[in-house]
């Protein structure tokens, strides 16, 4: 069965980074000759339904998300609750379908997904279902501030990690390891990233987002205690 | 000590939900200052990732629900203890909302802490962080370490440490007098 059930997962639904993520892989499992995927958006009740409805019948599912405080998104893991009955029929030869992840978050390094990663393999095995692997991505909200032509070398990465899942049902080691790149800051990095951090221009995006609203003067408020 | 307790079991009349309120009236009953979170009974929306917390009203989320009575209770405590059944080999969805909500407790900005990017801090203080387990079925001790470790870092994105982890396994008494060892 090539059939792809596409799940966002992710709170802000088809405008995420998420979505353009899982968009390019997507491109890929229909080049290698993947059915067009059904593309469901967990942040929409709907979606939600239909993404637990469809799920015993898929020949295979991707679901991509953000990292949110350190795990998966609340939606996520109300949609992975609703997963439970599947839990029981886990054991029955095929009657789960392959599972593959895509996890994206802001930070510069992919250490801080791995967590949720150990979490995610384990939920394939939970479900009896084939683990093709999780897709790792730091710097993720700097998809929404670059020009698509930015991120031609990722979006190419990402498509060749489709193509592998309909061939494969697998992702390659090499194009994950290629998409995750940084996994942590050697200490000297470490210590010239913490002065760049210090530099006004890497908070362009936030500073330029905090003028706009006509928040700048207030970023540092704490309003439920003592500011730092 | 101030105790929060960010109660994550969605049924009232569960074994959990008891066990959890005998701790936290042992705990009371040491001289502790304990607020129990409802979560299930709280309106909580959820985060949408609008960043309205971060650029539009810094430190308040923008939803008009009571993710603000969350923050305050959570940065306002010594300790705060995250309390959820295990399900799925992880806590519930539930208490995954309230915590999606508390990222208005931190700062957008990035700096670098321990060689690693961290959001930087908004308060002088946070409180220490703590997990309380209910020991399910179909969870083993691989479950508990995962969870344990998204939990951990979630902790040290919050300034903080999570400084006590325990199951629901052993007597209340044991439980409240471990948590306030730690204080």
């Amino acid at each position: 069965m090539n059939s792809l059930l596409l799940l966002n997962g992710s709170p802000r639904g088809p405008r995420s980074n998420s979505m353009k993520m899982l968009s390019r892989v997507a491109e890929g499992w229909v080049r290698a000759g993947g059915q067009a995927p059904e593309v469901l958006h967990l942040a929409q009740r709907a979606g939600f339904d239909r993404a637990v409805e469809a799920f015993s019948s898929a020949g295979a599912v991707l679901l991509g998300m953000p990292l949110y405080t350190d795990s998966m998104p609340a939606v996520v893991m109300a949609y992975i609750e609703a997963l439970a009955p599947r839990v029981a029929v886990a054991h029955a030869d095929g009657a789960n379908p392959a599972l593959g992840f895509l996890v994206q978050s802001g930070f510069p390094e992919a250490l801080h997904s791995r967590p949720l990663e150990r979490y995610l393999q384990k939920l394939a095995l939970r479900l009896g279902s084939p683990y093709a692997g999780t897709i790792v991505r730091g710097g993720g909200e700097s998809l929404q501030a670059m020009p698509d032509e930015a991120n031609r070398r990722l979006w190419a990465r990402l498509r060749v990690l489709g193509e592998q899942l309909a061939r494969d049902r697998r992702f390659g080691e090499a194009e994950l390891k290629a998409v995750a790149g940084r996994e942590h800051f050697s200490p000297c990095q470490a210590a010239l990233v913490k002065l760049i951090f210090k530099l006004p221009v890497v908070q362009f995006y936030w500073n330029g987002q905090l003028k706009k609203n006509g928040a700048w003067e207030r970023r540092f408020v704490a309003p439920y205690g003592l500011a730092k | 000590m101030r105790i929060t307790i960010l109660n994550g079991e969605p049924e009232a009349a569960s074994a959990f939900d008891a066990y959890l309120h005998e701790i936290a009236g042992r705990l009371a009953e040491q001289g502790h200052a304990v607020t129990t979170l409802e979560l299930r009974e709280l309106d909580l929306k959820g985060c949408s990732g609008c960043w309205g917390c971060w650029v539009k009203t810094p430190g308040e989320c923008q939803k008009r629900d009571q993710s603000a009575t969350v923050c305050r209770e959570a940065i306002g405590a010594e300790l705060l203890l995250l309390a959820s059944p295990m399900t799925m080999g992880f806590t519930t969805a539930l208490l995954k909302r309230a915590a999606d909500q508390m990222i208005p407790l931190i700062h957008p900005y990035f700096e670098i802490e321990g060689g690693e990017a961290h959001h930087r801090a908004r308060y002088a203080r946070y409180p220490r962080f703590g997990l309380l387990l209910g020991a399910a079925g179909g969870s083993d001790a691989e479950d508990l370490e995962i969870a344990t470790a998204m939990w951990a870092r979630m902790a040290r994105n919050m300034k903080s440490k999570l400084v006590f982890t325990a199951v629901a396994n052993r007597s209340a008494q044991e439980v409240a007098d471990e948590l306030a060892a730690v204080a």
